[in-house]
């Protein structure tokens, strides 16, 4: 309508918006943006499945997998691989023994967690013998970063049904 | 002459395309914004894992726990202890599924995934602790977090 009469007046009045203003809010904006702005760190997780602490069979005593008589919420079965992590005061490794039998002395290194996935592959491909689950008894001054790198290891083990061991539980072991 | 001096009086910069930018920058950082990475404690040092997949982005229940070489829980920057800790999470997680209308117990599994951040030099004792803790509540979804690569590499 106005512009209509505009047009009939035959005056072109220029409508003209102040964008300083919004230029100024906007200018603010930015500047929080800017100054809060922390690029997200690069991390990854190791997923667990960590069961309720429940007593374990010393691995002497062990029975044979097949043996499924065993009493509800008693100790559990002979599918859980023991693997004893004692460690130095620093924090390190100082041994690692997997089930009964002693893996390496000393501090953990390229090799050495080479070592340990060499030995987890051959227990896991033993047939008969159907580990579904790992214990780790560990040290009770060992690092979280040493801990991870054999949960790492651990974890990328496949079972005798090609699943990758996700079941993990932790145990406290007494510093020698 | 006089012309052209009284033209300039009036000369105005279009601001326009200045905005436009403006605003563009303003939608790129509000796009990009993570309010999640507010409860990631910084101070702390993670172990880096190279085969550490990278954090699911489901719509998960997470607890984050910021274990620091003490073995507390940071929370913004606070120490605390961590069994009065996780404690009140896991009574808020079973008041939610409360609301929700399943009732769970304490003790009976929760569907809350923990994320664990503790500092690479945090003793297992320590951090077995936390865990402990975590499981008597009913926790039993955990991910151990580490940097999939060092810093600055």
């Amino acid at each position: 309508m106005s512009r209509k009469r505009k047009k009939r007046s035959g005056k072109q009045e220029e409508v003209t918006l102040n964008l300083a203003a919004m230029l100024d809010m906007a200018f603010q904006l930015l500047a929080f943006f800017i100054l809060t702005f922390k690029p997200a760190p690069v991390e990854g997780q190791i997923n667990l499945n960590l069961p309720p602490p429940r007593a374990v069979l010393d691995p002497n005593q062990q029975q044979k997998p097949e043996d499924e008589n065993e009493e509800p919420g008693g100790p559990a079965p002979a599918h859980t691989l023991t693997i004893t992590i004692n460690s130095a005061g620093n924090g390190q490794v100082s041994s690692i023994q997997v089930g009964l039998a002693k893996l390496f002395d000393g501090p953990l290194d390229g090799n050495r967690l080479r070592m340990l996935d060499r030995r987890l592959k051959d227990v896991f491909a033993i047939e008969g013998k159907p580990y579904d689950q790992v214990l780790l008894k560990v040290g009770k001054s060992l690092g979280y970063g040493e801990l991870m790198k054999i949960i790492d290891v651990c974890t990328k083990q496949k079972m005798a049904d090609g699943t990758p061991v996700n079941k993990i539980s932790f145990v406290e072991q007494a510093e020698k | 002459m006089s012309a052209s001096l009284h033209s300039s009086e009036n000369a105005e910069p279009n601001l326009t395309p200045m905005l436009d930018m403006v605003f563009q920058l303003v939608t790129f950082f509000m796009l990009v914004i993570n309010f999640q990475a507010a409860s990631l404690d910084m101070s702390l040092k993670l172990p880096v894992i190279g085969s550490a997949r990278p954090a699911d982005k489901g719509a998960e229940e997470l607890l984050v726990l910021n274990v620091n070489k003490n073995g507390k829980v940071m929370m913004y920057g606070n120490e605390q202890d961590p069994a009065a800790f996780v404690k009140n999470e896991g009574k808020e997680a079973r008041f939610k599924l409360e609301l929700s209308g399943k009732k769970v117990k304490k003790g009976e599994e929760l569907p809350t995934l923990v994320v664990v951040r503790a500092d690479l030099g945090t003793p297992f004792e320590l951090l077995n602790k936390v865990l402990t803790e975590c499981q008597n509540e009913g926790f039993r979804k955990f991910a151990l977090r580490a940097m999939s690569k060092a810093e600055g590499s």
